[in-house]
């Protein structure tokens, strides 16, 4: 029986060979720099007002950011973008016959692509963030500390969970859809309420429930700004995003969300984001194994 | 002889909400080693699903079925292994080269990697496609796709291969290398089981076939005993091709015992009969002085039959 590497395999190079993958490194890799440029430029006028500032720790710290803030943007692309065409595109050009009709188990060939598309997140990830990453560090001539590396790495490890989340949610659309025009217009939907809709409904609902209580001339009411936080989070916590967002902020900042003044050690800051990597997990291994059941079950007709 | 594919009340039901959509219909069937068998029948016949459940791809609703011996719910793996499938509606991946496509089918098959390039290499040749080799497939023609269809199938040397459908949408040069390759494939050994609606191209190759439809076998069985039957339901047909009067001796042959129908159509005579009236009417003929130039028994052709049962099969339905 063909194992799983034979159809990962194949899977991987049809994937890092294709336009579209090229495409988003492409495009993944000239954001980086032109954001990185734009920090570049920031600290560089900060720095002829405050001569006294460290200029690498203020542009590591704003590198670290910006790299969270496109990696949350961007690992939903790519992981609908690599995920909606899993199922449905072998489907709709007559291959998934071709393969089934060969002696393999059809878990062979979905764990085949989910290891090839794993692989290739992973390189993608890995090729812009550090390339990025790298580029800074020339610049600036400066390099990052051990623990700033670690985080960084840590990072870049959750982004590619990320990524694989919306990669499971586009493909189990593509197990159930028949068409890849549907499974691409459902999960950009997906990925669009997940982004942006639930953000919006959230801050709605909280303005209407609690809303901030701003009294001119003094300052805003304490109490009221962390009602109106909570509930946003609190319905922010059904999408994927706002667990990895909450993992950059917790792996990527030193400091202790407890205490702001004290450093967080890593594994302080794993701990602190251990609920939101959980959820993470468990989404991306829920959706797999539906795509995983809803496959190795349907008829090939 | 040994039987390759052996099918008991092999049932398919199609459940879509409460719509239940019967495909495959307590299909008995009996495939022996070394014959072309064709399964024949118009879209939606059921002959695709009938396939994909000999090999495992699609569940049967109830009944059972062996293949190679192997059971098809329990051994599916084992068939797909030693049987060569060409689904239809297959495709290839068209931004690899026809040699990529088969040595990853070659992998799938656990095809070892030394002898890989020889096994990939006699399959293109066996189809005229190794010039080829390194063309990307999405440059294919749909003929050559097809023929690469063939030769995947051919990866693993299979003891049975089935084809769907393998002459739809290909030219006629097409279809006819098809056939030779069928015919020299046969010459080999190999049980080969062809469904398809278009008879006229695949029916000649076949030495049993059924005709299928609405899910069930009309008729089943060799060739000619398939026409034997159909003369012992419809009779004889007979034409006479005589010198001088056919309507005079028309006239003579009516008397006839078994005559049903004649008919005359200028020096010919039509005749259907309930037996082989032949030596009858060569006896009259030298009785009364005509000259026989021709006679003969007119056998139904495969789409006589095929129209005949389809016809019956709705009659019955």
């Amino acid at each position: 029986m063909a194992d799983v590497f034979a159809v990962a395999s194949k899977e991987f190079s049809d994937i890092v060979r294709s336009k579209r993958f090229i495409i988003l490194i492409v495009i993944f890799g000239l954001v980086m720099t032109i954001a990185m440029a734009a920090i570049y430029i920031q600290v560089i006028q900060a720095m002829s007002n405050l001569p006294d500032v460290p200029m690498p720790q203020a542009f590591l710290g704003m590198m670290a950011l910006i790299l969270s803030g496109t990696l949350s943007s961007f690992a939903p692309v790519m992981g609908v973008a690599l995920g909606c065409d899993t199922i449905s595109g072998e489907r709709e050009k007559g291959t998934l016959k071709l393969v089934l009709a060969q002696p393999v188990y059809r878990d062979t060939v979905i764990n085949g692509k989910f290891l090839a598309a794993t692989s290739a997140v992973s390189l993608a990830t890995l090729i812009t963030s550090l390339a990025s990453v790298g580029i800074s560090i020339i610049i600036i001539g400066v390099t990052p500390t051990a623990g700033e590396a670690i985080r960084i790495a840590l990072f870049l490890l959750f982004s590619i969970l990320f990524t694989m989340t919306y990669y499971g949610i586009s493909t189990f659309l593509s197990t159930i859809l028949k068409k890849t025009s549907q499974s691409v217009i459902l999960s950009v939907v997906v990925w669009a309420v997940f982004t942006f809709v639930i953000s919006i409904i959230a801050s709605l609902i909280a303005i209407t429930i609690a809303p901030p209580v701003f009294t001119p001339g003094q300052p805003t009411d304490p109490e009221s700004i962390r009602r109106f936080t909570a509930i946003v989070e609190t319905i922010s916590s059904i999408t994927p995003n706002y667990h990895f967002n909450k993992i950059g902020q917790y792996l990527l900042s030193p400091y202790s969300p407890t205490a702001p003044q004290e450093e967080a050690s890593i594994m302080s800051s794993l701990m602190y984001a251990g609920p939101n990597i959980l959820v993470l997990v468990i989404v991306t291994a829920l959706v797999f194994i539906l795509s995983y059941i809803t496959f190795t079950r349907q008829e090939v007709r | 002889m040994e039987s390759v594919i052996e099918t008991n009340e092999l049932t398919k039901v199609y459940r879509s909400g409460r719509e239940a959509v019967t495909a495959v219909d307590h299909v008995d069937l009996r495939i022996e080693r070394g014959t072309i068998y064709g399964i024949l029948g118009p879209n939606g016949a059921g002959k695709t699903t009938l396939i994909m459940m000999l090999t495992g791809l699609i569940l049967p609703s109830s009944g059972s079925a062996k293949v190679l011996g192997h059971d098809i719910l329990k051994d599916s793996l084992q068939i797909r292994r030693r049987v060569g499938l060409l689904p239809e509606g297959f495709g290839f991946y068209d931004h690899l080269t026809a040699e990529q496509n088969l040595d990853y089918i070659a992998t799938l098959n656990d095809v070892p990697k030394a002898e890989q390039e020889k096994i990939v290499d006699e399959a293109l040749r066996a189809v005229a496609l190794e010039e080829f080799r390194d063309r990307k497939v999405g440059a294919f023609s749909r003929g050559m796709k097809q023929r690469l269809g063939i030769a995947q199938t051919l990866i693993k040397d299979p003891e049975l291969l089935i084809f769907d459908e393998p002459t739809a949408g290909v030219d006629p040069e097409g279809a006819r290398v098809f056939m030779d390759l069928v015919s020299e494939l046969n010459g080999q050994g190999k049980t080969i089981l062809i469904c398809t609606h278009l008879l006229r191209e695949v029916g000649p190759l076949c030495t049993h076939v059924a005709i299928m439809n609405r899910g069930g076998f009309i008729i089943q069985g060799r060739i000619g005993e398939i026409v034997e039957r159909m003369i012992d339901e419809e009779g004889y047909r007979i034409e006479v091709g005589i010198k001088g009067d056919a309507e005079a001796f028309a006239k003579e042959l009516r008397s006839l015992p078994g005559i049903t129908e004649l008919e005359v159509k200028g020096g010919n005579i039509s005749v259907r009969a309930t037996e082989d009236v032949r030596a009858n009417i060569i006896r009259i003929a030298s009785k009364k002085g005509v000259e026989v130039l021709s006679i003969r028994r007119l056998e139904p052709s495969l789409e006589e039959i095929f129209m005949k049962a389809l016809s019956k099969g709705r009659k019955q339905g």
